[in-house]
């Protein structure tokens, strides 16, 4: 089992989550995140005063699924959110050693 | 209720000096100043604040009001609006050293001080809450209204005026020093300035005008916040670096309550229903209008981001209120404009540029209330003697019946408005005489000298009380530990809470015997399918 990790454009969100249920991924968790790349942060004025943002609104959607699943959605995920511009963000795979459905105890590949 | 009774007795709600016209608009008007500080200003102040200090804001706001309203009618009303002057220059409502023509235009300080002060007392009795209200600045018409309705109107003033400057020292100051300045401000600073300009003392004397509180309100509230600043010293560091507002969208709710509330603030002061009351009113939106468009033009155009902002959108708001207050009924709807987008375009400048030079540079006024509402203050003034248009009449001539209606000599309705505006023998029509309009510069030379002193007594009395309070409390600021906490320290609340990480500790839900509301269901009860399956 592997958990996808991405962090993307907010406005993105809408084609990522679609792409993902047409694959017939499960479910998704999903964080408003803060957070820069190679895309440079932003100046904001309040009163005539400016202040330096560095970070930038993104979205961070996590998702787990079986190892044979894991190219289709990481290549879903990477199509659906790209733009081509900077600051698209970055998706990442890491292994999952145990996942356990609260609700009903189940384990590993049946508890996704 | 009313209890009807035999034809022989008639009851009256109205004394005989009483208009109910009056009467209903003084107290609607005073309402919507109120409303300018619970919530307006409370509101906007809170939001335009980092999160960690709005409840503290909301907190000295809500006690500054309280505050001023029980010294108020215990000593300080009849401080500022006395009908008798502690000197004895004016006595009854009778200004006893006035010449028999004419304004007194030379002032001695035997004058001045004789003229300084009301005669300090109580309104609580019967007599003071029903009674037909008189103070020295109106004796030619007398009020229509009771003393409540004076003394409430212009408690909302006397309110809002720290509160304005809680704008300049939040962020450091302890609210136990906040408490003491509150009551001890108004009594000195506030109440003097408002003898001296309204209440019929030496400047009402000399000719110095002031609408509604563009110098005895905004200049002294800039001028005193900007001391009691200098003397608490700079917010923390990280506090400067990080302010940020919490909520524009709030912000907007208090400077829109703000802005609406001005149509009681100067449409108020006139103290009668009538034509210069509705003139105030929409010489105030005007001026007001063009200063939103000034501010967010020079922002646009010549602001570093070139950016429309919406918070410089509301400083030029408060900009247009501030400067039209001390003119609002007395110049022209041209006037109006012509003060709107001059006073903003004085303050942008101020404000982008004057920040920066001493010693505007070495003192924090957190929310710059010593640009938006002192240096917009100290401007308006200025251009009452500048704009002040002699054809907008406050008072025209004639006698008032009961009802309110204007008589001739005969006492009959007057029909035609002729004496009204023309005046006569005995009555000149009560305008201002502006530099543009009569080539005097009097009154603008009246306007100077007020303005002088109000700034010299705000900041030399704010500065004494400031100290004397730090003697007494030890300090008026929170220690570093304190402020890098904020709200949660002071108060222990915050101003967006979150429920799920709180739990109640004191155990008083389980003492009133409430118990469990409901048992959660038991694990794997849930029904299989989920409630949108079935359609």
């Amino acid at each position: 089992m592997k958990l996808i990790v991405a962090v993307l454009k907010p406005f993105k969100l809408d084609d990522v989550k679609e792409t993902l249920k047409n694959l017939g991924v499960q479910g998704m968790t999903l964080t408003e995140a803060q957070g820069f790349g190679r895309q440079r942060g932003h100046t904001e004025v309040y009163r005539g005063a400016e202040y330096e943002v560095d970070f930038v609104p993104k979205i961070r959607i996590e998702v787990l699924v079986d190892d044979g699943q894991t190219d289709d959605v990481v290549d879903a995920i990477v199509t659906s959110a790209a733009t081509g511009k900077i600051g698209d963000g970055k998706v990442w795979v890491v292994p999952v050693e145990q996942v356990v459905r609260v609700r009903t105890g189940e384990r590993g590949v049946d508890a996704l | 209720m009313i209890h009807l009774v035999g034809a022989a007795t008639v009851y009256s709600p109205y004394p005989s000096w009483l208009n109910p016209a009056d009467n209903t608009w003084q107290i609607t008007a005073a309402t919507f100043v109120g409303l300018m500080s619970l919530p307006g200003l409370a509101v906007l102040y809170a939001s335009i604040v980092p999160k960690k200090w709005a409840v503290n804001v909301l907190a000295m706001m809500f006690a500054g009001f309280s505050l001023v309203l029980v010294a108020w009618v215990l000593w300080s009303y009849k401080l500022g609006f006395g009908s008798t002057s502690l000197g004895g220059g004016v006595h009854n409502g009778i200004w006893t050293q006035q010449p028999a023509t004419g304004v007194n235009t030379t002032g001695t300080w035997k004058h001045f001080f004789e003229n300084l002060w009301g005669k300090p007392g109580q309104i609580l009795n019967s007599a003071g809450e029903q009674g037909p209200a008189v103070s020295a600045a109106n004796t030619d018409i007398p009020f229509h209204f009771p003393t409540s309705t004076l003394a409430y109107f212009q408690f909302v003033f006397a309110a809002i005026t720290p509160l304005l400057f809680l704008g300049s020292v939040l962020g450091r100051i302890k609210f136990s020093a906040w408490c003491l300045l509150v009551p001890l401000w108004s009594t000195f600073v506030y109440s003097i300035d408002a003898f001296l300009l309204w209440g019929g003392g030496y400047f009402a004397q000399e000719g110095a005008l002031d609408f509604s509180g563009g110098y005895v309100i905004h200049m002294s509230a800039g001028v005193s916040g900007f001391t009691a600043a200098w003397v608490l010293g700079p917010r923390l560091l990280r506090d400067r670096q990080h302010f940020l507002p919490n909520n524009l969208v709030m912000a907007a709710v208090g400077a829109g309550i703000l802005w609406l509330g001005w149509n009681g603030f100067n449409g108020g002061d006139p103290y009668y229903a009538g034509a210069s009351m509705a003139g105030a009113v929409v010489n105030t939106n005007l001026a007001t209008a063009v200063g939103v468009l000034v501010w967010i033009g020079l922002d646009a155009w010549f602001s570093k981001e070139k950016k429309p902002t919406f918070l410089g959108g509301v400083n030029g708001m408060i900009c247009g209120l501030v400067g039209i207050t001390p003119c609002a009924g007395w110049v022209n709807g041209w006037g109006a404009i012509m003060v709107g987008a001059a006073d903003c375009a004085i303050v942008w400048l101020a404000w982008n540029f004057l920040s920066k030079v001493r010693p505007f540079s070495k003192v924090d006024d957190a929310l710059g209330v010593i640009y938006t509402h002192g240096i917009a203050g100290f401007f308006g003034g200025l251009f009452l003697g500048l704009w002040g248009d002699p054809n907008m009449i406050e008072y025209g001539c004639g006698t008032l019946n009961k009802a309110g209606q204007v008589v001739n000599t005969a006492g009959s309705v007057v029909a035609s408005n002729s004496s009204y505006l023309a005046g006569s023998k005995s009555c000149t029509p009560f305008g201002v005489d502006g530099l543009m309009y009569t080539g005097s510069a009097h009154q603008l030379w009246e306007q100077f000298r007020a303005a002088i002193w109000v700034i010299f007594w705000s900041a030399l009395v704010t500065f004494i009380l400031m100290k004397l309070i730090g003697l007494v409390l030890g300090g008026v600021r929170y220690k570093d530990d304190i402020l890098e906490v904020g709200d949660l320290a002071i108060h222990g609340e915050e101003a967006f809470p979150e429920e799920s990480f709180a739990t109640r500790s004191d155990g008083a839900f389980a003492l009133a015997g409430l118990g469990e509301s409901s048992s959660p269901p038991p694990i794997g009860s849930e029904t299989s399918s989920p409630p949108d399956a079935a359609s």
